[in-house]
């Protein structure tokens, strides 16, 4: 007599729609579902300690975890280990799922809940919320700011307007038009807005006085042009969607939420493109960023166009800057943030976890902890990496302060 | 509207009414009024104040209670010769839970003037009204408690707490 396994736990709940009694939608959410939307938290990297051992026998490299604080010692594998490395706090477990695929090429669906189950045993996991900032404001909850703030993040961070049911809207936006965005000419199309947006870029730039154009209420003209590019983030995530179409892949995921409680973004769940080429990974990485170097031609040809010193001329002049910056932030892989050319530098290396164990690397040299091994061509990725990433993200900053300061003394 | 006989009829099934006596029904579904709601509609809200009970003639209505924002957890669901509301009848407190139409419902409609009427009028009725009553929240209770471990164990499946091994 062979025993079915235990029915899993749901939960029925009636979301409300707006503000109308009568709209109503009925969802039934399985334990499961939740489950791998859990960002496993590992404690704090001075409660636990992690030392490499390799067998003689057969050169296999294990791990053994300790716990600091009840002195318990855990065996993990070098799987295993990899899949520690990445609960942080941030990734959910579909997330790391997604990470273990990438970097074995195949899954074992019992390992997750195994090695959580072996953890949570062991006390290496907490269930401490994963933003710094919210960890910080959770332990001073006796100030009463500190406490309105953590409550004002939580009530925001639980904005997330989204749909799972988006699959025939993006089929009728592809076939609508969207199947043009991946044509020989489209490509044209981009190369020909790219030089006659960086004409117009520079003709701005030597003629123009286009701070001027600000005038009396500057926060408010930069507010704008910031909500406006926000806006043109959908569009970024839009295109991503269509990409997975043009692939034959299901766009599971579409919305609108607060990450960590204060940052407001767009998404689209592109996961099941992992299933399909490289060659569609990048194409649909690309296709996103694409969108602000478009609209950033556009605006930088509008500013030339519109009268010298005006506010119209400042703001797409502002618009356009920020486009393009968003396009080469988006496409350029080192800078500590993990965008669309990160995903496709990691794809190309086959190094999943590359600024992760960089910075990892970099904290064991400085940070007194156990030193990380690597081989040599490891070792210098996570340095050119972190070099890399230092350069890029100071040369940004300086960049912006040139800008500025050129624009205000011109 | 549903004559008292057709009424009665109906009252005969429901497991409330059970140890009335055909008269009894009678007299009793004379008293009732008859309610429509559309699909979609809520009947009242957790937190209101309410004077009536319900039994579901026809139709399905959701019973659900505020977890946050616009969410509700559906704790049940009401379909004929089911009842609900009857918490506030006796203890005066607001309603406990929020009533929506699933569909379109046809519910009867017993207000505290009426049950008040029965007790004074019939006491053998209001006896075996009550006595049926204890059976119900009997079950009822019984749900609950399996609710409550149905939501715990969701909590522990969700976030892969092993409790065993602790």
């Amino acid at each position: 007599m062979t025993e079915s396994a235990p029915r899993r736990a749901k939960l029925e709940l009636l979301v409300r729609r707006d503000d109308d009694d009568r709209s109503f939608e009925l969802r039934e959410i399985g334990s499961a579902a939740a489950w791998v939307k859990m960002r496993p938290q590992r404690v704090a990297a001075e409660h636990f300690e992690l030392a490499e051992v390799t067998s003689r026998v057969d050169r296999q490299r294990s791990f053994i975890l300790k716990n600091r604080q009840t002195e318990r010692f855990l065996m993990l594998s070098e799987p295993e280990c990899f899949l520690w490395d990445r609960m942080d706090g941030r990734a959910s477990v579909q997330d790391i799922a997604t990470a273990y695929v990438l970097r074995y090429g195949t899954f074992d669906f019992d390992l997750i809940p195994g090695l959580i189950k072996k953890l949570q045993r062991a006390q290496l996991l907490t269930l401490t919320p994963a933003s710094r900032l919210r960890y910080a404001l959770s332990r001073h909850r006796e100030r009463r700011l500190l406490r309105a703030a953590e409550t004002a993040f939580t009530a925001l961070e639980r904005i997330n307007v989204s749909s799972r049911r988006v699959q025939p809207f993006f089929h009728r936006l592809y076939r609508w038009g969207g199947l043009l965005l991946f044509t020989p000419g489209a490509i044209v199309a981009c190369l020909l807005f790219a030089a006659v947006g960086t004409v117009a870029g520079v003709h701005l730039w030597r003629e123009a006085d286009v701070v001027a154009g600000f005038g009396a209420n500057p926060v408010l003209a930069i507010l704008s042009v910031k909500l406006l590019f926000f806006l043109t983030l959908a569009a970024h995530q839009l295109v991503h969607g269509l990409a997975l179409i043009h692939y034959g892949r299901r766009v599971r995921e579409f919305g609108f939420t607060f990450l960590h409680g204060f940052v407001p973004t767009f998404y689209v769940d592109i996961t099941d493109i992992f299933m399909a080429s490289r060659r569609a990974r990048v194409v649909t990485a690309v296709s996103g960023t694409l969108v602000h170097l478009v609209f950033g031609a556009v605006w930088f040809m509008v500013a030339l166009r519109a009268s010298s010193g005006g506010f119209v001329q400042a703001f797409a002049a502002a618009s356009g800057m920020l486009q393009w910056q968003a396009f080469v932030v988006a496409l350029y892989p080192f800078c500590f943030v993990e965008m669309d050319g990160y995903h496709m530098l990691v794809d190309a290396l086959g190094v999943p976890t590359l600024k992760h164990d960089a910075i990892a690397y970099v904290k064991s040299l400085f940070g007194g902890l156990p030193a990380m091994s690597g081989s040599r061509r490891q070792v210098g990725l996570w340095i050119g990496y972190i070099v890399l990433s230092v350069v890029s993200v100071a040369a940004f900053i300086a960049f912006n302060i040139w800008v500025i300061v050129h624009a205000v003394t011109t | 509207m549903a004559a008292a006989g057709e009424t009665a009829a109906f009252l005969k099934s429901v497991k409330l009414f059970r140890e009335f006596s055909d008269a009894e029904l009678l007299a009793f579904a004379a008293r009732l009024k008859e309610r429509v709601f559309k699909k979609g509609q809520v009947l009242f809200r957790e937190g209101d104040a309410g004077e009536e009970m319900f039994v579901v003639r026809e139709g399905t209505t959701i019973i659900s209670k505020l977890v946050s924002g616009r969410v509700e957890q559906v704790l049940a669901r009401a379909t004929g010769g089911d009842f609900f509301g009857e918490m506030t009848l006796f203890d005066r407190s607001p309603r406990s839970a929020t009533i929506q139409a699933e569909t379109d419902v046809t519910l009867l409609v017993l207000d505290r003037d009426n049950l008040n009427l029965l007790i004074e009028v019939n006491p053998r009725a209001a006896a075996a009204f009550f006595h049926s009553l204890v059976y119900v929240f009997i079950e009822r209770l019984r749900a609950s408690g399996e609710l409550v471990a149905e939501i715990t164990r969701w909590g522990l499946e969700a976030t892969g707490l092993d409790m065993e091994s602790r």
